[in-house]
């Protein structure tokens, strides 16, 4: 896991804890769960929710650790301003990170499915969350073996992240579309400013 | 408790300031390994109605965003955008490390845009740091401006502050000959037209940098327009013969009539 700061933004938002899990398995149950956990009453369903209080990313679609630690910065900025389009701040990382403003095709695509293998968790809290806790309770809500940050551009499936973004047809794309590493570098660069810019889109 | 963007922007280190904007260095994250990003803080203008104010900065912030990432699709060199704060008008651009191509020809290294001398040891950088001979570094502008008016987008202050050089130490390179990369900055002026005229003009107002900094910089500015024309391919003749008649009557148009 990794842990890293925003120190200008209010304590409550200001610590990020990140992993990587590959090798995924039972995530249809994973999905079930967060669905159950959002409806469930009393305490236990605050017990629940707690349990599962993390944004699950499918990380088949992340580009670089920069394209994530953008859609978390902008999710922090819009909850820390009060302009949160989605109800908490894990899900705001989601909706950021799909280029419409569709919320539920982005928890769709970006958000955990039944097919995901791989997965990017996040936690957004403040200075009293310790990271052994959130490391403790991530890898109990996830069947799956973490990895290093490094792995993330492997798992990437950039023909779906292209799709996604409609980049199938841009000039930027096509002119590079020979040189495979340099055209994942285009992909990383449109993908990291769509998510930066994505508040002002229109 | 002021806003996230201010506190971010209180820690920064201010790198230039102008009638429109602050720009400063600044670290997003704790995280050391985090690259540094470049702000530009559009802050407030108290000779405005507040609400004016925030309404004139969110469209330019957005105008400018939008800009860039139009640019970055067609293939563009510009930087890539990092954050963006419309409320506050702040916007996080990837921190380029390199040289104006202003400071590296000659004449523009000496003075500021207002004249002042400047004896920054860190601005000495020479072209041979970068390994580029001058007359590839023209067909390289050439070339990216034409990619860029070739995706309808008009730069709209084009001057040779407002190119970059990456700096070899830090750039990867995927070029076989090359080791830096002309990047085009500063999209604060800029909008989205195919007009021949808008291009034209665009090109003008280059011209007019050029022989305004730098001395002798005719044949510079030829092999420019040379690169331009064999990159816009049938869309030059026109606005080759609309420069013509910009250079006769100016950047504006006459609305007599």
């Amino acid at each position: 896991m990794q842990s890293y700061q925003l120190p200008h933004f209010p304590t409550h938002l200001s610590c990020v804890h990140t992993a990587l899990y590959t090798d995924v398995s039972e995530s249809d149950l994973l999905r079930k769960r967060l669905i159950t956990a959002s409806t469930a009453e009393g305490s236990t369903g605050e017990r629940e929710r707690d349990a599962v209080n993390f944004a699950f990313i499918e990380a088949r679609l992340i580009t670089s650790v920069e394209h994530l630690r953008t859609a978390v910065y902008q999710a922090v900025l819009a909850a820390a301003q009060g302009g949160l389009r989605t109800k908490t701040v894990h899900s705001e990382i989601i909706w950021a990170l799909n280029p419409s403003n569709n919320i539920s095709e982005a928890m769709r695509r970006y958000g955990v499915s039944d097919t995901t293998a791989s997965l990017v968790v996040v936690r957004i809290g403040g200075p009293e969350l310790l990271a052994e806790d959130v490391e403790r309770d991530m890898d109990a809500a996830i069947k799956g073996i973490k990895a290093p940050f490094a792995r993330l551009e492997d798992l990437t499936d950039w023909t779906a992240v292209k799709k996604y973004h409609k980049l199938g047809n841009e000039v930027g794309i096509r002119e590079v579309k020979d040189n495979p590493e340099r055209e994942r570098a285009v992909v990383d660069g449109i993908v990291v400013s769509s998510v930066a810019m994505k508040s002002v889109m229109g | 408790m002021a806003s996230a963007s201010l506190n971010l922007i209180s820690g920064a280190t201010l790198i230039s300031q102008g009638a429109e904007a602050k720009v400063y260095k600044a670290r997003l994250t704790s995280e050391p390994s985090d690259p540094a990003v470049l702000l530009k803080h559009r802050f407030r203008k108290g000779y405005r109605h507040p609400t004016l104010d925030g309404s004139l900065t969110r469209a330019r912030v957005a105008g400018e965003a939008r800009a860039l990432l139009k640019c970055l699709r067609a293939g563009v060199n510009v930087p890539g955008l990092r954050m963006v704060d419309a409320v506050e008008g702040v916007l996080g651009i990837e921190w380029i490390d390199g040289q104006s191509v202003r400071k590296l020809l000659p004449g523009g290294a000496g003075e500021d845009e207002d004249g002042a001398s400047e004896d920054d040891p860190e601005d000495a950088d020479s072209l041979n740091e970068y390994d580029i001979p001058v007359d590839i570094l023209m067909q390289l502008i050439g070339q990216e401006i034409a990619k860029m008016h070739l995706a309808d987008v008009i730069h709209g202050d084009l001057t040779t502050s407002n190119m970059m050089l990456r700096h070899p130490s830090s750039f990867k390179s995927r070029h076989p000959t090359l080791s830096t990369e002309l990047v085009l900055i500063d999209f604060g002026l800029s909008f989205h037209s195919s007009l021949i005229e808008d291009k034209a003009v665009d090109l003008y107002v280059l011209e007019r940098a050029f022989s305004s900094t730098h001395p002798d910089s005719e044949p510079l500015f030829a092999s420019v327009l040379t690169a331009y024309e064999q990159r816009m391919g049938k869309d030059w003749t026109a606005i080759g013969r609309r420069l013509d008649d910009v250079r006769l009557r100016g950047r504006k148009r006459s609305m007599v009539g």
